[in-house]
């Protein structure tokens, strides 16, 4: 009877660590990175922002500042898409010389101490500069990711948007963690 | 109100009532049927805005997993009162904000949608289910879907239900109000038309009428021809009346006739008793000296006794036979012939000359037509009545005796005329009565019968007489007969 009882034991304890580990795997497997989300809202933005003049007809340019691995994670994500009939384009820009081009310019953290030369490349310019690194709000730029409650959000500096006339829609100013506006006079 | 009388303007106000009901009744299932298709149209409609709506609202939550934002924009749907709950679902199934109205409320049920469609509504009974394809720039986003219950439907048939018995109390209040206009229109002239033809069969008073009807319609019609029936009935009633009164009346008359004529036939019988008897008695009296005159130098005594014996019962005879002739006058039944009236005068003219020849007498006999007649009787008439001129002239030394006749607008009247003793004319209508004489007998002899059967007889033949004359300046006799026409006696 305890040989039995033992038996049991074990077999109960071999289901549950089964099932624990099918629910790690499944877990690992299912949840996407932290890159993986903020390509995806990258990729959205592009269908919330309207830039000045008539850009259709050209690919929509989606440039990633400097060798930054986040470009290929973007790369196959977009690979295909489109966005209002425009093909997407992703491009790694070594310097920042070349963002004349570019739609949607995003400075990786880790590319913190190139960032304000690719800011003041962008300066004047209609492009959507968005950051993960902190505090890019506060140096000129417009979305900047952040972790709220371990889920991926993003904060929104209107003003700088509306200094380089790029439209954000108020959908999606809607599931902004944060938006500054100082001309509105408020903090989201 | 009397129950007999108010029948008729009860049934009317029944019959608005009853069919201003009916009519509510099914009017009103119309409208609410039609209300409950139109409701669940529009329901499903509304929802499938606030779907779409929401589904607007959510693309930026769902494709930035911000699940509080789909959150809020599902409370939203608060404001749709028949929204019990409602979901928002990723493209991958798992859901990613809901809504549900109360605390027991059963999450919304999540069902795949068709394959190709981007709508689709499911209903069973009063739950609504709705779904919501989101679709941003081409790619599908998520899935809205909505439940709603028709909460609603209920409230609003208790509504219909309210409105409905308030109308059907107005319907009857109009019915009854209808109903009283009607009783006055049509129920009205009806009843007061009962009550005419009620107070004329109870008090059999024709000459009331039912008020006449201001309108042409059938009630005016009955009223009219009701009015026009108790008309005929008053006229014939009346006719009936009359035709007794004078029914009476002859009676009357009849009855006073005949009792004029028995006692007329009372006073012929005692005439005619007495008129025999005088003869009788001079008969009698004449036997009895006849028995007391004895002995042959007595002859001449009784030869003269004889004699007057003779006329006597000669009297007698003619009596009995001027009485005989009346009777045949009054019974004898009619043959009528040929009858030539001049003929006839000129014999009897001719017989008494023979009888008088010494009397000087011109008689001027007229050619008249012949006519159809009872020869026998005629000439009984005739007779008589030139017999009576030859009598009442024989005082006069010449007389002259007239027959002939007239023709007066298209009648043919006859006469006999004599310039004989006459008569006076204010005892005119004696003279054709029997036994009324207008002469003494001893004057003029005569049984007083003639003209009575002269009369008799003219009057079978459907004619008269009548005289005209003077105290001795004559007389004429006129009359009449109808020839070929059989008259009543």
């Amino acid at each position: 009877m305890r040989e039995r009882g033992a038996q049991r034991a074990f077999l109960l304890l071999a289901i549950f660590a089964a099932v624990s580990m099918m629910t790690l795997l499944d877990a690992t497997a299912q949840k996407p990175t932290r890159d993986d989300v903020q390509a995806a809202y990258l990729y959205n933005f592009g269908k919330f922002v309207r830039w000045p003049g008539d850009p259709s007809r050209r690919p929509m340019l989606v440039c990633v500042a400097g060798e930054d691995p986040f470009a290929e994670t973007l790369r196959k994500l977009v690979e295909g898409e489109q966005i209002d009939g425009r093909p997407l384009e992703v491009r790694n820009l070594d310097r920042p010389d070349g963002v004349s081009d570019c739609s949607i310019l995003f400075i990786g953290a880790e590319q913190r101490d190139r960032e304000d030369s690719f800011l003041s490349a962008a300066a004047g310019k209609p492009i959507l500069t968005v950051s993960d690194s902190p505090d890019f709000l506060d140096r000129g730029g417009m979305i900047q990711f952040v972790l709220v409650e371990d889920h991926v959000r993003f904060e929104v500096n209107l003003d700088e948007c509306n200094r380089h006339r790029v439209g954000l829609s108020s959908e999606l100013l809607k599931v902004a963690a944060a938006v500054t506006a100082k001309s509105a006079g408020g903090t989201r | 109100m009397r129950p007999g009388s108010s029948s008729i303007s009860a049934k009317l106000t029944w019959m608005n009532v009853v069919v201003s009901a009916t009519v509510l009744v099914l009017a009103t299932l119309a409208f609410f049927s039609w209300d409950v298709i139109s409701f669940r149209r529009d329901l499903v409609h509304n929802l499938e805005s606030s779907a779409q709506i929401v589904g607007t609202n959510s693309v930026s939550a769902l494709l930035f997993d911000d699940q509080q934002s789909a959150a809020t924009t599902l409370q939203a749907l608060r404001n749709s009162p028949d929204v019990v709950s409602a979901a928002l679902v990723t493209t991958d199934g798992t859901t990613f904000a809901e809504y549900e109205r109360g605390a027991n409320v059963a999450p919304a049920p999540v069902r795949a949608l068709d394959p190709g469609t981007n709508d689709q509504s499911w209903i069973s009974g009063r739950h609504v289910l709705l779904a919501h394809r989101i679709i941003f720039q081409g790619k599908p986003v998520g899935t809205v879907y909505i439940a709603a219950e028709l909460t609603e439907t209920g409230s609003r048939a208790r509504q219909y239900l309210e409105i409905a018995i308030g109308v059907l109390l107005i319907c009857m209040a109009a019915g009854l109000l209808i109903g009283s206009a009607a009783r006055r229109l049509v129920a009205r002239p009806i009843v007061a038309l009962a009550e005419t033809a009620r107070q004329v069969s109870r008090e059999r008073d024709y000459a009331v009428r039912a008020a006449s009807h201001p309108d042409n319609d059938e009630i005016a019609v009955l009223i009219d021809s009701f009015n026009e029936m108790l008309g005929q009935i008053q006229e014939r009633d009346t006719a009936l009346n009359r035709a007794r009164e004078q029914l009476e009346a002859r009676v009357q008359e009849r009855t006073a006739a005949l009792r004029a004529a028995n006692r007329e036939l009372e006073a012929f019988s005692y005439t005619v008793a007495h008129d025999l008897r005088g003869p009788l008695d001079a008969v009698q009296g004449m036997v009895y000296i006849l028995e007391g005159i004895e002995g042959e130098n007595r002859v001449a005594e009784r030869v003269e006794i004889l004699e007057q014996l003779r006329q006597a019962t000669r009297t007698m005879a003619s009596l009995i036979d001027d009485l005989l002739n009346l009777s045949r006058a009054s019974t004898a039944a009619l043959k009528r012939q040929k009858v030539d009236m001049t003929a006839i005068v000129t014999g009897i003219a001719e017989g008494l000359r023979r009888g008088e020849p010494e009397r000087r007498v011109e008689f001027m006999i007229a050619q008249v037509p012949e006519i159809e007649a009872d020869e026998g009787l005629v000439r009984v008439a005739l007779d008589n009545l030139v017999r009576n001129a030859w009598k009442y002239s024989s005082r006069h030394e010449t007389s002259c005796i007239e027959f002939g006749a007239i023709n007066r607008r298209g009648e043919i009247i006859y006469y006999v005329r004599d310039d004989g003793a006459g008569f006076d004319p204010k005892l005119n209508d004696q003279l054709f009565q029997p036994f009324h004489r207008l002469h003494s007998r001893s004057e003029f002899p005569g049984t007083g019968i003639g003209l009575a059967t002269v009369q008799r007889i003219l009057a079978r033949h459907g004619g008269q007489i009548w005289a005209e004359g003077a105290v001795e300046k004559g007389a004429t006799f006129w009359f009449t007969l109808k020839s070929g026409a059989t008259a009543a006696a």
